[in-house]
């Protein structure tokens, strides 16, 4: 405990690096979390490389090919919906715009709105929770009553009521983030606090305290190197949970506009055509289920190593 | 006149992308004899299977077809019949006649069927009907088709019987005549009497919104029981006299509503029949995913009625708008659209989602005349297009048009068909899918400048071309929740209108329709893409199941079930 007490030094606490160097060891050892982190890699390769690889298949998910339909009902023509060498996933009935387009732009979509939404309820989350639980009293309350009423709040039905009258002027994707984003922090902005709770009591933030350290110093030296571990986990469980509810979102129709590829409204539009053209539905549904299991089981294995009350060996 | 009449008679009538059809050869005629291999007759129940989760009963609030729901309860002073091959025709029903107008056509005159009844025994008088009308125009009852408020004399500022008194254009004589004073000439007024608000309503009754789920019948079906969003049970009205009546065969003892079902589920329902099932019919259209289905069946093929035609879809472009205010910008329109997608869209195929539109007045509509102004493959004409656009001083095409559309009924879909086909002749569209009233309330709002073009789709209120024009290019309607969604104004138009609506004769009013209807589509205001077909299922035990060349939907007042 020497160094703790060592002006102006960074008393980091032991436990951060031995937390991480038992997280690589713990997750070399958890395949399904190996395996997940190496689907969330693809996924994220084809979301970046999407218009690459639309190109590669010589397609685009705008084109319509209503030649490539079968007349008689208008789903694509031939095996599979149509699936051939031009067009890998088939076509989409009714339009025929290549199918295997479609996912991979609409990976960009979910992908672009999960993160981007998980990022904004991380920080939100983190500085609420951490400087409500750090410095109590009248913000404590503020903070812990807004995250009770966002937290009890019919999310869902705001964000389409949010989706139907926002202003066409505001961009669809920035509205989803925001939106999404808005409900997402009060999650993390209680576990964080809570920690925080614990963590105001310990040595080491209380010798910083008297040794003169400010606040931010505080936040940044000793609190958030031992809130790393909870905020690794809530990221990856938060993730899948965004892509999900942006997805939810636009099969209700209230997400990102047509034309732009999305996974939930091309699930939204194949759930009718379940008995006729199953393909439509497979694709961009597993797609969807892929992401979201993948980014879950990583949340899982991370835990599991960061957490020794829930480590369950493999 | 409150215009959310016409939203109303638009969600219930337009024609929408759900709506699909079986081909040409295996529609309404095969349909004709499929009925007949159903031998109906009295008594059973029959199972209405439906989407929504209301219905309006109370007449003044009802904008439903006179042959649908409102049609089995309330009876008016004329009524439909309808036939598989044949635009429906206007027949006297309370009345003796279909009315007789004065020589300048503003004054019409109805003597009611003597001895007639009421549910509750009330005898049917002129007293009846006019409370009837006048309680339709309380603001408390708005809702209904309104076509009459602003026709008869002093209409537009009349308040309604509980604030305003005594409407003077409505005179009762005696008990059995009624006559009716206009503010101008206008031939359609026979159909105008068979709408909703024309139903008798007991004085002093329906002072309040109960009556919407417990009116009093006149009808062969009187309302017994009614579950919000549920189910409404109709049973037999006693004081109904099926001699006095030549619009309803009133063949089943009951009918039930059952409320808030999903389309796929009924499509389910009613293919395999099994119990109550086969004594029942949807009311919502068919999607397309499902007509692919049931073609794949041939025994469901029997189950499944199209009609011939139907509702007009159109892409309104908005003419107060910056590069569309141009003609040549919108002649540009005509050429780049690519109506074959838009029908694969639709229903799958061509012949599914019904034929290619040329016209502003739709199929079955007497005086309609078969043009084409803007001919091009259906597939559109995008060479001629972009040229167009060129000299027009857009040789680099046109970016960023605002193109709101509601996402009831696929149209978020069907819009995405023309967006692509635009795109090719280098017109960029923004897609603005909204909530069916939000885009109500923008389409129909009074800000000229809140979109430049959407998707629209109409059905005609009663057969008269007067209903596919004056609605959609009258210079009253714009704004106010009027539909004239282009902002169409040319006063020579609007003269043709008022002309054509003061012909009392059909054939010489025909004439002047086709006229405007070519006047129109020279300023491009709209572009027509088709004529959509509606497609509906039934049950396999039920009868006469006919959808005639207008209304393009089948006829409640007829239908009966086998044993």
């Amino acid at each position: 405990m020497s160094d703790l007490l060592s002006p102006g030094g960074a008393p980091v606490p032991p436990a951060a690096p031995a937390a991480s160097r038992g997280l690589w060891r713990a997750l070399r050892r958890d395949r399904w979390a190996q395996a997940s982190a190496l689907v969330i890699v693809l996924v994220i390769i084809a979301a970046l490389a999407a218009p690459l690889l639309a190109l590669a298949e010589g397609q685009d998910p705008y084109t319509y090919h209503t030649e490539l339909l079968d007349p008689a009902n208008g789903t694509g023509a031939g095996t599979l919906g149509g699936i051939s060498g031009r067009h890998w996933f088939g076509v989409e009935p009714l339009t025929g715009r290549d199918l295997f387009a479609i996912v991979v732009y609409g990976a960009r979509t979910s992908f672009l709105i999960g993160l981007a939404a998980t990022v904004v309820a991380i920080v939100a989350g983190v500085l609420l929770g951490a400087s409500a639980g750090y410095t109590g009293g009248w913000w404590d309350t503020v903070v812990s009553r807004v995250t009770d009423v966002l937290l009890g709040f019919p999310q869902l039905i705001f964000m389409i009521a949010v989706g139907a009258v926002a202003p066409a002027a505001i961009p669809r994707p920035l509205l989803l983030i925001a939106v999404i984003g808005l409900f997402g922090w009060p999650r993390i902005a209680r576990v964080v606090r809570a920690q925080t709770l614990s963590l105001r009591g310990r040595d080491f933030v209380r010798a910083a305290r008297a040794l003169g350290a400010g606040g931010v110093h505080v936040f940044r030296r000793e609190l958030l190197p031992n809130l790393w571990a909870p905020i690794i986990v809530l990221t990856t469980v938060t993730i899948p949970a965004n892509i999900g509810l942006e997805a939810a979102l636009s099969f209700l129709g209230v997400g990102i506009p047509p034309p732009t590829p999305s996974w939930g409204r091309s699930i939204s539009d194949a759930i009718n055509w379940v008995q006729t053209d199953p393909m439509f539905l497979i694709f961009p549904g597993a797609a969807l289920f892929l992401a979201t299991l993948a980014f879950n089981m990583l949340g899982d294995g991370l835990r599991d190593a960061l957490d020794p009350k829930t480590a369950v060996r493999r | 006149m409150d215009r959310r009449d016409f939203l109303k008679a638009v969600g219930l009538t337009a024609g929408v992308s759900g709506a699909g059809a079986l081909l040409a050869a295996c529609n309404a005629n095969e349909q004709s004899g499929g009925a007949g291999t159903v031998t109906v007759s009295s008594g059973g129940t029959l199972y209405v299977l439906y989407d929504v989760t209301s219905q309006r009963l109370d007449p003044a609030k009802s904008s439903s077809l006179a042959i649908t729901t409102s049609g089995l309860i309330h009876r008016r002073l004329t009524a439909w019949t309808t036939s598989a091959d044949a635009p429906a025709t206007v027949v006297p029903d309370l009345a003796t006649d279909t009315g007789r107008a004065s020589a300048d056509g503003k004054t019409w005159t109805y003597t009611l069927k003597p001895g007639l009844k009421m549910s509750d025994g009330t005898p049917i008088t002129s007293a009846e009907i006019k409370y009837g009308i006048e309680r339709s125009f309380d603001a408390a009852f708005s809702g209904g088709l309104g076509y009459h408020k602003t026709l008869l004399d002093g209409g537009s500022s009349y308040t309604g019987p509980f604030k305003g008194g005594d409407l003077a254009s409505i005179e009762t004589p005696d008990p059995q005549t009624i006559v009716f004073h206009l503010a101008r000439p206008y031939g359609d007024w026979p159909w105008i009497v068979s709408m909703p608000a024309f139903a008798p309503v007991p004085k002093g009754k329906g002072t309040d919104a109960n009556y919407d789920s417990s009116p009093i019948a006149s009808g062969p079906y009187q309302v017994a029981s009614l579950t919000k969003g549920v189910e409404i049970r109709l049973t037999r009205n006693p004081n109904w006299d099926a001699k006095t009546d030549l619009a309803r065969t009133g063949l089943p003892d009951e009918i039930v509503y059952q409320l808030g079902q999903d389309s796929g589920v009924i499509a389910q329902r009613l293919l395999a029949s099994s119990g109550n099932d086969a004594f029942g019919f949807g009311a919502s259209f068919v999607n397309p995913a499902q007509l692919a289905q049931i073609r794949t069946s041939p025994a469901a093929k029997n189950q499944l009625v199209t009609s011939k035609s139907g509702a007009l879809a159109y892409l309104a472009l908005n003419v107060r708008r910056g590069p569309l205010a141009n003609l040549k910008v919108r002649q540009a329109f005509q050429y780049a659209i690519d109506k074959t997608a838009f029908q694969i869209a639709t229903a799958g195929n061509a012949d599914l989602a019904g034929p290619v539109a040329s016209t502003l007045i739709t199929q079955g509509i007497t005086g309609r005349e078969e043009f084409d102004l803007y001919p091009a493959p259906p597939n559109g004409d995008v060479a001629k297009a972009k040229q167009l656009l060129a000299e027009a001083g857009f040789p680099n095409g046109i970016e960023n048009l605002d193109f709101p559309v509601s996402t009831a009924n696929n149209r978020a879909d069907l819009a995405q068909a023309l967006q692509a086909a635009l795109q090719r002749a280098g017109i960029q569209t923004k897609l603005r899918p909204l909530d069916d009233d939000a885009w109500t309330a923008i389409a129909t709002g009074n800000d000229d400048n809140a979109y430049d073009l959407t998707l629209s789709s109409w059905q005609p209120d009663f057969p008269s071309a007067n209903s596919n024009i004056q609605p959609l290019f009258g210079t009253s309607e714009i704004g106010n929740g009027g539909y004239n969604l282009s902002r169409y104004s040319v006063p020579e138009v609007d003269a043709l209108i008022t002309q054509a609506q003061g012909t009392v004769d059909p054939a010489a009013a025909g004439k002047l329709w086709a006229q405007a209807d070519r006047r129109i589509l020279q300023d491009a205001p709209v572009v027509p893409l088709i004529y959509t077909r509606n497609s509906f299922l039934h049950g396999s035990k039920v009868g006469d199941f006919v959808i005639g060349e207008f209304p393009a939907y089948p006829n409640y007042l007829q239908l009966g079930l086998a044993k």
